[in-house]
C-alpha cells in the first residue's frame, strides 16, 4: 500500500486544510550563518577514469619494474605472496575473511564478540539476519539511549544521537542503510526552519529508518512531504502561482534519474506539479493543501494531464533510468566504485521484479558473487562515519558519546550537515575521504582512545590491554597481533605485516614511562610498545580501508 | 615477485625511485604520469613565485545582488523586493555598486587594488549546481572530468626546496580544482588539527612509532587498491605537519581575524605565506549560496563574511610586507535568475561577476555587462565572458604557467592583469 493513500493526512494529521498553511503567515526563522561550518562543496569527480593506465606506461624507460594499478592486480598479488582463497576472485564462502568484509561493508565492523556471533550463522545465515533486522531485538541500544535522555532538539546532540545508534545497535545494515539514505535523500539541518525546529533530521532520520528498506515509492512519497525535506529544498516555499524549482530539479538530477534523462521544461513542469504540499509552521509535521496545487494542464517526461505530486513520483519511479541509478549507487557505496552494467543487472531486476522493493536490491547485492569477489574487498577507503564507529566499537570504547560527533567532522564528515544537497562526494568516490589532514586526525583519534586523554570535553581512559591479554590469555607477541587482526583486519594479515609488528611490540623500550604489559607465558614488554603495536595495526594502510 | 620500492603505478599515480634520473620538474618523486606520455610537451612550467588564493563561493552566488546594476530599470522591475536600491549601494560608477555588506572590498577598490570581471560564464550553461561547479573545476565542458585545473598546474609545478605546502587546501576535504592524478594535496581545517598526537609512554616523542608506521606505508603492497594515494598522503601529512608546526610557532597576525571558519581559514593560508612555505595556490569555500528563498538576510550575511575575511587577511599580509605577490580571485558555479522567485529569492541562473584582488591587478571593470533586457529562454543571462579566459590570464600573466598546457586549449587574455 502506498504511504499517501491518503494524501492530504500522510502522517495521521487530523488537521484539514483550511486557507493558507501556517508556514506562509508565521515567519519562519532562517537557519543561523551559513560560515557556522565551512561548508565546502566540492562535487565528486567522474566515475569515469579517462585514461588508461596500461596505455599509460607503455612507453616508460626502461630498467624500471613496473605493476598495473589499482585492484585489478590484487588478485595477481595475493596469489605471488600466497594468499589463500584468492584463485576463484572470490574470498573463500564462510572464512573469517568473508564473514569481516560482509560487517564491514554492512554495518560498523566486528568486535570479538561480534565476530563469534556472526560466523556461527555462516554468510547467508549473516545476511538473512542482518536483512530480517526486525526479528533481532534492538532493546539494550533503546534502553542505553533513553537513560541518555539526550535532547534531540538541540542540533549537537543529534549526531551524537545517532553515532551511539552505530556503536550499540543490533541491527547494524538497518543504521548503515539509513546512513546510505542521510547521503541521497539530504537534508542539513542549517535549513530545516531555524533553532527551534532542528528536530526535524530526527524526523526525517526515523523515516530513513523506518522506510530504509520499503518501495521505492513509498521511500520518494516519504521524503516529498517529509517537513526537513520540505524546508531544505523549498518546496515549502512553492505555491502554484509561483513554482519554486529547486525540489523538482534535484528530485530528478540526485534522487532518481540523473542528468541526461530530463529537460529544464520538465523541471518546471514537475515543480508546477509538485505545488500544494507546505510544512506546518512551527511544527513537525507537514501537510498537502490542494487549494495551492497548480490545477492545470502539465506535460512531464512525456505524460500529460493535470499531474500532481504523486503522478510526478510514479512516473519517476516506473521511468527505466531510476532503477540503474538507484542501484549504481547502492552498490558503490556497499560494494565498489564504477560498477558496471552487468553488476547492477541483479540489482535492476530485482527492482522490477519485486515492486520496486529496496529489499530485494540489497539482498540481491549481498548475495552477489560481485559482492564477496576480492575486487569489492578493501576497494573503498573507510568514510569518517565507518572508521571512528567502528574503532570505537573494536575497542570496546566507553564515553557518553559526547565526543564523537567533533570526532567525524575532523574526519571530515557531520552527520545532519552535509556538504550540499548531493550529499557526501566521498560516499559516490571513497578516496576523497583521505587528505593529510583526515589521515591525520584518524591516527590522532586512535591514538586517545588507545593512550586516553581529553576531546571535546570528555575524558578517555587509557585502553586496559593488560586485562584483555590476561582475559584471552595472549601468550606470545604473534598471539598478539593474531588476536587483534582476527576483527580488526579479517584474520587476514600477510605473514610480512606480522613480522614488522611483532619486530616492533619486542624492541626494547629501557625508559618505558607507563610501565610494562605482562603476557600469559610471563614475559613483560614496555607498554610502550605493546599499545604503539596496536596502534600501528589501526594506524596501517588495511585498517584504512572498508 | 619482489618489486623495486620506488618505481611502480598504483591507482593511476607513478612513483618515481629516487635514483631514476627524471626531469627535474619531477623532483619531487612523484611525477605525473600524463605528463611523462607527452614528452616534450611543456608542464605548467613556473617561473616565479607568485600565490595565487582561490575562493569558492559554492552554492551559486547572486551576481546582480553583489555588483548591482542599480541604474538599470530592468533590474529593480524583474526585482521588486529583494533588488537594491541605489541609495543602498556602494557605488562603483553611475552604474554599477556593490552590496552594502562588501564596505571593506570598496575600500580595496578605492585603493585602485579590485578588478571585477563581468558577465563570465560558459557555453550551454547548466543549471545543475554539480555539473557547473565540474565544469568550472574540471573545464570538461560535459561535466564528467576528474582532475582539476590548479590539480594540474600544481602537479607542474618545481620546486627544489621540496616544499610540501606549494598548494594548500582550507577544509577537510580537498576541492575538486586540486584533484590532481599525481600529487595529493595538503588540506587541513586548522594549524592545530595538522599534527601527530604522541604517546605519552614513549621517551623519543613517538619517531619509532611514526618510523615503524611509515615503514608499514612503504612496504603496502603497491597493486593493491589505494596503495599510492595511502603511501603520499602519509609521507605529505609527517613532511607538512612538522613544517607547519614550526611556522605556526613563529607567527603572529597583524590583524584581528573575524572568528567565522571562513576567515579562520584564511588566516592558515596567510601564515603560510608569511612564514615562507612556499604556498603557491590556496583554495577555501565559503558556502551557502544556494539563496532560493529569503535571500536577503542570508546574502547579506554572506556578504559581510566574504569581505571582511578577504579584507583582513589582506591587511595581514600587507603589515607583513608580503601582500605584492599575493593575488585572490573569487568564483562560483553559477548566478542567479534575474527575475526574482516567489520565495523571496533567486533560482539557479547564469552568468556573474568575479573578483581579482591584489596590488598586481589591475583596477577597473573588465569584461562586457550582460543585457538585463536580452535574456535566454529560462530568464537567464547570456555570459558575455569565458571563465577559462580568467583562468587563463591568471595563469600566464600571474603564475607564468601555460595556460594551453593547463587548459588544453587557448583563450583569450583579459586586462585585469598587465603581462609579465
Amino acid at each position: 500500500m502506498d504511504l499517501h493513500e491518503q494524501p492530504t493526512q500522510p502522517f495521521g494529521s487530523n488537521n484539514e486544510m483550511d486557507g493558507e498553511p501556517d508556514a506562509l503567515t508565521q515567519p519562519i526563522v532562517q537557519s543561523p550563518l551559513p560560515e557556522a561550518v565551512n561548508r565546502s562543496a566540492s562535487p565528486a569527480p567522474s566515475a569515469n577514469n579517462h585514461f588508461s593506465r596500461r596505455a599509460l606506461f607503455a612507453g616508460l624507460a626502461g630498467g624500471v619494474t613496473v605493476a598495473l594499478a589499482g585492484g585489478v592486480a590484487l588478485a595477481e598479488w595475493e596469489q605471488q605472496s600466497g594468499n589463500p582463497s584468492t584463485d576463484s576472485g572470490t574470498l573463500a564462502p564462510g572464512t573469517q575473511r568473508q564473514i569481516g568484509h560482509l560487517l564491514r561493508k554492512t554495518g560498523f565492523g566486528v568486535t570479538a564478540a561480534d565476530l563469534t556471533t556472526y560466523s556461527a550463522l555462516g554468510y547467508s545465515g549473516t545476511v538473512d539476519r542482518l536483512l530480517n533486522y526486525n526479528q533481532v531485538s534492538d532493546t539494550v541500544l533503546e534502553q542505553l539511549l533513553s537513560a541518555r535522555s539526550l535532547d534531540l532538539t538541540k542540533a549537537r546532540n543529534q549526531p551524537q544521537w545517532w553515532l551511539l545508534r552505530m556503536v550499540y545497535t543490533q541491527r547494524p545494515l538497518l543504521e548503515k542503510m539509513t546512513l546510505f539514505w542521510h547521503g541521497v535523500l539530504t537534508s542539513n539541518y542549517q535549513k530545516v526552519g531555524g533553532p527551534t525546529l532542528y528536530q526535524r533530521m530526527i524526523v526525517q532520520n526515523n523515516f530513513l529508518r523506518a522506510h530504509a528498506f520499503d518501495t521505492f515509492d513509498n521511500i520518494l512519497l516519504g521524503i516529498t512531504s517529509d517537513p526537513a525535506m520540505l524546508f531544505y529544498l523549498d518546496l515549502t516555499r512553492s505555491h502554484k502561482n509561483a513554482p519554486n524549482e529547486n525540489y523538482a530539479r534535484e528530485l530528478m538530477e540526485l534522487f532518481t534519474l540523473g542528468l541526461g534523462h530530463y529537460s529544464q521544461q520538465d523541471v518546471e513542469a514537475a515543480a508546477a506539479a509538485l505545488t500544494g504540499w507546505h510544512v506546518k509552521g512551527g511544527t513537525y509535521e507537514a501537510q498537502y493543501n490542494p487549494h495551492d496545487h497548480a490545477d492545470r494542464e502539465l506535460t512531464f517526461l512525456g505524460h500529460t494531464g493535470n499531474l500532481n505530486y504523486k503522478d510526478v513520483i510514479a512516473i519517476l519511479a516506473n521511468h527505466p533510468a531510476t532503477p540503474w541509478f538507484i542501484a549504481r549507487k547502492l552498490f558503490t557505496f556497499f560494494a565498489y566504485e564504477n560498477p558496471s552494467n552487468e553488476d547492477l543487472q541483479p540489482l535492476v531486476d530485482a527492482y522490477t521484479q519485486n515492486k520496486h522493493s529496496i529489499g530485494a536490491m540489497m539482498r540481491a547485492l549481498l548475495l552477489s558473487s560481485q559482492f564477496s569477489s576480492v575486487k569489492a574487498y578493501r576497494s573503498r577507503i573507510k568514510s569518517p562515519t565507518e572508521f571512528v564507529v567502528g574503532s570505537y566499537r573494536a575497542l570496546g570504547t566507553k564515553s557518553s558519546g559526547k565526543e564523537l560527533p567533533t570526532q567525524t567532522y575532523l574526519l571530515g564528515q557531520t552527520l545532519f550537515s552535509p556538504p550540499n544537497v548531493a550529499g557526501w562526494p566521498g560516499d559516490k568516490v571513497s578516496s576523497l575521504w583521505l587528505n593529510s589532514g583526515t589521515w591525520m586526525s584518524r591516527l590522532n583519534y586512535i591514538n586517545l582512545m588507545l593512550t586516553g586523554g581529553r576531546t571535546a570535553g570528555v575524558t578517555y581512559k587509557p585502553l586496559d590491554i593488560q586485562s584483555i591479554v590476561d582475559t584471552q590469555h595472549i601468550a606470545t607477541p604473534v598471539a598478539f597481533v593474531a588476536y587483534f587482526a582476527s576483527f580488526l583486519l579479517d584474520g587476514n594479515i600477510t605473514a610480512d605485516r606480522t613480522s614488522q609488528l611483532v619486530d616492533y611490540f619486542t624492541t626494547p623500550d629501557p625508559v618505558s614511562r607507563k610501565g610494562h604489559v605482562t603476557l600469559a607465558n610471563g614475559t613483560s614488554y614496555p607498554l610502550s610498545k605493546v599499545r604503539g603495536t596496536l596502534y600501528l595495526m589501526l594506524a596501517a594502510p588495511e585498517y584504512q580501508l572498508n | 615477485m619482489k618489486l623495486s620500492r620506488r618505481a611502480m603505478i598504483r591507482d593511476g599515480m607513478l612513483v618515481v625511485s629516487a635514483g631514476m634520473v627524471m626531469p627535474a620538474v619531477f623532483s619531487r618523486g612523484v611525477a605525473s604520469a600524463r605528463a611523462l606520455t607527452q614528452e616534450g610537451s611543456r608542464v605548467a612550467q613556473v617561473s616565479n613565485d607568485h600565490t595565487l588564493i582561490v575562493v569558492q563561493m559554492a552554492g551559486g552566488n547572486d551576481g546582480l545582488n553583489t555588483v548591482v546594476p542599480y541604474t538599470d530599470s530592468t533590474y529593480h522591475k524583474l526585482r521588486p523586493t529583494i533588488g537594491l536600491t541605489e541609495d543602498k549601494v556602494l557605488r562603483l560608477d553611475d552604474r554599477l555598486g556593490l552590496h552594502p555588506n562588501l564596505s571593506a572590498l570598496k575600500g580595496i577598490w578605492d585603493k585602485g587594488e579590485l578588478a571585477i570581471v563581468e558577465g563570465v560564464g560558459y557555453p550551454h550553461s547548466s543549471l545543475s549546481h554539480f555539473q557547473a561547479m565540474d565544469i568550472w573545476q574540471t573545464l570538461d565542458m560535459s561535466g564528467n572530468g576528474s582532475e582539476g585545473w590548479l590539480g594540474k598546474l600544481v602537479s607542474g609545478f618545481v620546486d627544489k626546496d621540496g616544499h610540501p605546502f606549494q598548494a594548500m587546501n582550507i577544509g577537510t576535504q580537498t576541492a575538486q580544482a586540486l584533484a590532481s592524478i599525481s600529487t595529493p594535496i595538503p588540506t587541513l581545517p586548522s594549524v592545530q588539527s595538522y599534527r601527530l598526537s604522541k604517546d605519552v609512554a614513549e621517551h623519543d616523542g613517538g619517531d619509532a612509532r611514526l618510523q615503524a608506521l611509515m615503514k608499514l606505508y612503504n612496504t603496502y603492497p603497491r597493486s593493491s587498491p589505494f596503495a599510492a594515494l595511502l603511501d603520499t598522503t602519509a609521507t605529505n601529512a609527517r613532511d607538512g605537519g612538522q613544517q607547519l608546526q614550526q611556522a605556526d610557532a613563529a607567527y603572529h597576525p597583524a590583524v584581528t581575524y573575524p572568528t567565522d571558519s571562513f576567515s579562520l581559514g584564511l588566516k592558515t593560508l596567510a601564515e603560510t605565506i608569511v612564514q615562507g612555505l612556499g604556498l603557491r595556490v590556496g583554495y577555501i569555500t565559503l558556502g551557502g549560496f544556494d539563496t532560493h528563498a529569503n535571500q536577503t538576510t542570508i546574502h547579506q550575511n554572506l556578504m559581510k563574511t566574504l569581505s571582511d575575511g578577504l579584507s583582513a587577511f589582506y591587511r595581514d599580509l600587507e603589515l607583513h610586507g608580503k601582500a605584492d605577490n599575493v593575488i585572490v580571485m573569487t568564483w562560483s558555479e553559477f548566478g542567479r535568475r534575474v527575475e526574482e522567485n516567489g520565495s523571496l529569492g533567486t533560482d539557479h541562473g547564469t552568468a556573474a561577476p568575479m573578483f581579482v584582488l591584489g596590488k598586481g591587478v589591475k583596477h577597473g571593470l573588465f569584461g562586457e555587462p550582460p543585457d538585463l533586457t536580452s535574456l535566454d529562454i529560462d530568464g537567464n543571462l547570456k555570459y558575455t565572458v569565458d571563465f577559462r579566459s580568467v583562468y587563463a590570464t591568471v595563469l600566464e600573466r600571474w603564475m607564468g604557467a601555460s595556460s594551453k598546457d593547463v587548459l588544453g586549449g587557448t583563450y583569450p587574455i583579459q586586462n585585469f592583469l598587465p603581462a609579465l
